[in-house]
């Protein structure tokens, strides 16, 4: 009798045991799909060839419109070798230039690609591209220039670790 | 049994039945209970605190709801409960990088996720509520998430054209075409690939010994600091020409059966005995011919390498093989045969017919034979000699079996049909359905592929595949566009979504069709669509430029952008191949809407130039990309013979929209008013200085070895 009953009872815990922790199996180790499923693509850095930067879905069509586009004024070196940057006076800035374009803001980037150099009281050397690209290409430009900026461009306003990290 | 006992058991057995029921109805009231702490449910209610946390709470929780919610789209057999844990997904306001997944919006991609949902682009198990059955796979759920690096092989699946969007799935379409995967697969949505040469005469071109090193290492070898040491073959990372794992045996059967492929004799040509006397004495004849070598452009299409301050580098194009060594592989008087007439040789080739001088033909014969060598190039290959009965018959057998024909065209031996297996549906393959052998590799579709192109004895050790060479970015480009094949959409829904590869063909016409197959000008250039992508668009030239200047630039082709290193090659055009071709331009490869007549009768007067040159230099700065004199940018074409060059009519609709007339172009469309495109037009008409050709054309050979 007492045999039986404390097989019972063990059957009985483990039966409870199991369906509490099936509950709470997975909480335990999180899964991350960003870590685990990579990113949409890559740039190299600039100065530092070993070096990648993890590009999302915008910023890669940022690039490919920058390889397109605005590579020959904007980089030192460009798919089809010498860049004309050197003679354009004054001089372009470089796409990841940091110091220079960091401080500028989001909007007055698109109105310039948009409008032009001209435009703006800047050289008129810089065309407008606002009737060649869709607003989204220029938008998607000014987030890859974001993304590849030396020194990294931090988001002017709310702090971004003010809302990181889990409950 | 006594009766008693039997009433004592059966009070033990109602005690136990009793005991076990209740444990059981235990066991089944917790049970639900479990769904309380169901995974999904975490998020959703981490969410809700997320939300509070924010500024924009009510808003991010206007469409909240406790339970499961999903995308349910009958008609493209769509039921994604992503959007129950990435609840953020539409929310514009959490697009920033700082917001923790899986509440992150989506960026803004061209399909909305009401519409489409997550799985078509993304794949995984839509109906999953559960983080790892979602996205990898599972015993029980085969379909796992694509990883975001290959992505684009779900735009492929429908947009069987190639989007601007999807640059990687563009390339390995590309590769698939390149390399002639279809030779041997089944595969849908791709170009008619180009096949590796013709072999019915291969043993009048080289020797059996090369044939024996090229089948052995048929390939370029860089070493580790990028350094290209040639083998005397291909250039390119990843030679069309993959390596077969051949025995000893064979490599002899194969090279003996080959070498004695001599189907069509050569026409042999004997150079003009004069001109031979005259040159053969010169010391500098093997520099003149590499100057004509280079005037000619060959290295537009053939690249050599070049040794500079101890660094190995290939200089030149990709469209042809690379040319360091040929010299040590091919006979001479094939050469010859082959530089008047390739087509006599191949009849698929790309090289173009040029115009020879028999002196040219001597000269550039005798620098290829003499310096594009290497003694060393056959050392390590045994003295192999004329190849034996046996040899010829297993070597035939031999090209049967390896798979040769469905690259190589061979009197008497026609490719085999579906070679190896078709792989229009592999990218929605499930795991269990691959075979991975004893490949330690991660158990999926994107590892398996990757390990099957870079070694597909990994997974097989009887596979038939030859072996690539890849680099990784060509590696991803490839894997892409395979997963991109996944067979015949899920739904009629979707069927009907699929954007079907456009076909391109360009004929053409009349006398031209001969100067356009015997020039190759498809080799590089693009007609509606159609040929090469080296050289600029065609499709309206006959509208954007004069015919005297087509005719012209022909005879003697300068460069119109100073910086480019490939240029067109100097073909020794005669004047009536090139009138030929500039009149059929003129007259059939025009763009509708540049009409002639509209500026035809109109006088631009000086007053027109002035201002024109105003706005070119002062408010439009054009010099920041166009060079006018000696001064200007260079990423736009030089304008210094523009009023030569451009029609009147092209320049004003190329001003008012220059992507109405070549949609990939970089010159931004302005603002400009009519007066300014007039006066603009009339400033550039103005400028006719021709630059002056860097040598006195030649003398053209209209009786010489080009015929």
């Amino acid at each position: 009798m007492k045999p039986r009953l404390s097989v019972v009872a063990v059957l009985f815990g483990g039966v409870l045991c199991s369906s509490m922790l099936g509950g709470c199996r997975k909480s335990a180790g999180e899964v991350k799909p960003t870590d685990a499923f990579g990113t949409y693509d890559t740039e190299p850095d600039w100065n530092d060839n070993t070096r990648l930067m993890h590009l999302g879905y915008q910023e890669s069509q940022g690039k490919r419109v920058f390889y397109q586009y605005c590579v020959w004024c904007h980089a030192d070196a460009t798919p089809a070798g010498p860049s004309n940057r050197s003679n354009v006076t004054p001089t372009p800035p470089l796409m990841n230039d940091g110091e220079k374009l960091n401080g500028e803001s989001g909007e007055y980037l698109q109105n310039i690609i948009t409008l032009g150099g001209s435009a703006l009281g800047k050289s008129a050397m810089m065309p407008p591209y606002g009737k060649t690209l869709s607003a989204d290409e220029i938008t998607s430009v000014i987030a890859f220039t974001r993304a590849i900026a030396q020194p990294a461009y931090q988001k002017p306003g709310r702090p971004g670790s003010q809302y990181a990290g889990k409950p | 049994m006594p009766a008693e006992d039997m009433g004592k058991l059966s009070e033990k057995l109602r005690l136990t039945f009793a005991v076990s029921t209740v444990v059981c109805v235990l066991a089944l009231a917790i049970s639900p209970l479990k769904d309380l702490r169901a995974e999904w449910k975490h998020y959703k209610r981490w969410f809700v605190k997320y939300a509070q946390t924010r500024p924009d709470t009510k808003k991010l929780l206007a469409d909240y709801t406790p339970g499961i919610d999903q995308v349910w789209l009958p008609g493209m057999n769509v039921t994604d409960r992503c959007t129950t844990c990435h609840q953020g997904i539409t929310q514009a306001g959490l697009a920033d990088a700082s917001v923790p997944q899986p509440f992150r919006a989506h960026p803004p991609v061209p399909h909305n996720v009401r519409q489409w949902g997550c799985t078509v682009c993304h794949r995984g198990q839509g109906p999953a509520t559960e983080v790892a059955e979602a996205h990898e796979t599972t015993l029980a759920w085969e379909q796992p998430i694509l990883p975001a690096h290959f992505l684009q092989a779900s735009c492929g699946s429908c947009h069987q054209s190639d989007l601007k969007e999807s640059p990687q799935l563009a390339r390995g379409r590309e590769l698939l075409t390149h390399l002639n995967c279809q030779g041997c697969h089944k595969l849908n949505n791709l170009d008619r690939p180009t096949l590796g040469p013709d072999l019915s005469s291969v043993g009048y071109k080289v020797t059996r010994e090369w044939i024996y090193k090229w089948l052995k290492e048929p390939r370029t070898v860089l070493d580790k600091d990028g350094n290209v040491t040639v083998n005397g073959y291909e250039n390119e990372p990843e030679p069309r020409m993959p390596k077969f794992r051949l025995s000893e045996d064979e490599l002899k059967a194969l090279s003996g059966f080959l070498s004695v492929q001599k189907a069509k004799p050569i026409e042999k040509y004997k150079i003009n005995p004069a001109v031979v006397a005259a040159w053969s004495k010169k010391p500098d004849l093997i520099s003149q011919g590499e100057v004509r070598f280079r005037q000619m452009m060959c290295t537009t299409c053939h690249s050599l390498a070049v040794t500079r301050a101890g660094e190995t580098k290939m200089i030149g194009g990709d469209i042809g093989p690379e040319l360091t060594k040929v010299g040590s592989k091919v006979n001479d008087e094939w050469l010859v045969a082959w530089l008047r007439d390739p087509k006599s040789y191949l009849e698929h080739s790309n090289m173009p017919r040029y115009g020879w001088s028999d002196e040219d033909l001597y000269k550039v014969s005798q620098y290829v034979m003499n310096t594009l060598t290497d003694s060393d190039l056959l050392a390590n290959v045994p003295k192999l000699g004329a190849a034996s009965e046996e040899e010829i018959s297993t070597g035939k057998r031999l090209f049967a079996e390896k798979g040769c024909a469905s690259c190589h065209a061979l009197n008497g031996i026609p490719p085999q049909k579906e070679f190896g297996p078709d792989l229009t549906a592999q990218g929605s393959k499930n795991a269990s359905e691959l075979e991975f052998g004893k490949a330690k590799i991660d158990h999926n579709l994107v590892s398996y592929i990757q390990a099957k192109l870079r070694d597909p004895l990994s997974v097989n050790p009887a596979a038939r595949m030859p072996q690539y060479n890849w680099e990784q970015a060509d590696l991803d480009a490839v894997t892409t566009a395979l997963l991109s094949q996944t067979g015949p959409a899920a739904t009629s829904a979707l069927q009907h979504l699929v954007v079907t590869r456009r076909e391109t063909s360009f004929q053409a016409l009349g006398a031209f069709a001969e100067v356009y197959e015997r020039f190759k000008c498809y080799a590089c250039h693009r007609f509606n669509g159609y040929g090469g992508k080296l050289a600029p668009d065609l499709s309206f030239e006959g509208s954007r430029a004069q015919q005297k200047w087509i005719a012209d630039f022909l005879k003697n082709p300068q460069t119109i952008r100073p910086t480019l290193i490939l240029r067109m090659p100097q073909f020794n055009m005669s004047d009536k191949d090139a009138s030929i071709a500039a009149e059929y331009f003129s007259i059939a490869v025009q763009n509708p809407n540049v009409d002639p007549q509209s500026v035809g009768a109109r006088q631009f007067t000086p007053a027109m130039v002035f201002l024109g040159k105003q706005l070119y230099e002062v408010k439009y700065q054009c010099q920041s990309c166009h060079t006018i004199g000696a001064t200007g940018g260079y990423v736009g074409p030089n304008l210094n013979n523009a009023g030569n060059w451009l029609t009147p009519a092209w320049i004003e609709a190329w001003l008012r929209n220059p992507q109405a007339l070549q949609p990939d172009t970089i010159e931004p469309r302005r603002n400009f008013t009519e007066e300014e495109i007039r006066a603009l037009t009339a400033y550039l008409l103005t400028l006719r200085t021709g630059t002056k050709p860097l040598t006195a054309a030649p003398a053209i050979a209209e009786r010489g070895a080009g015929r």
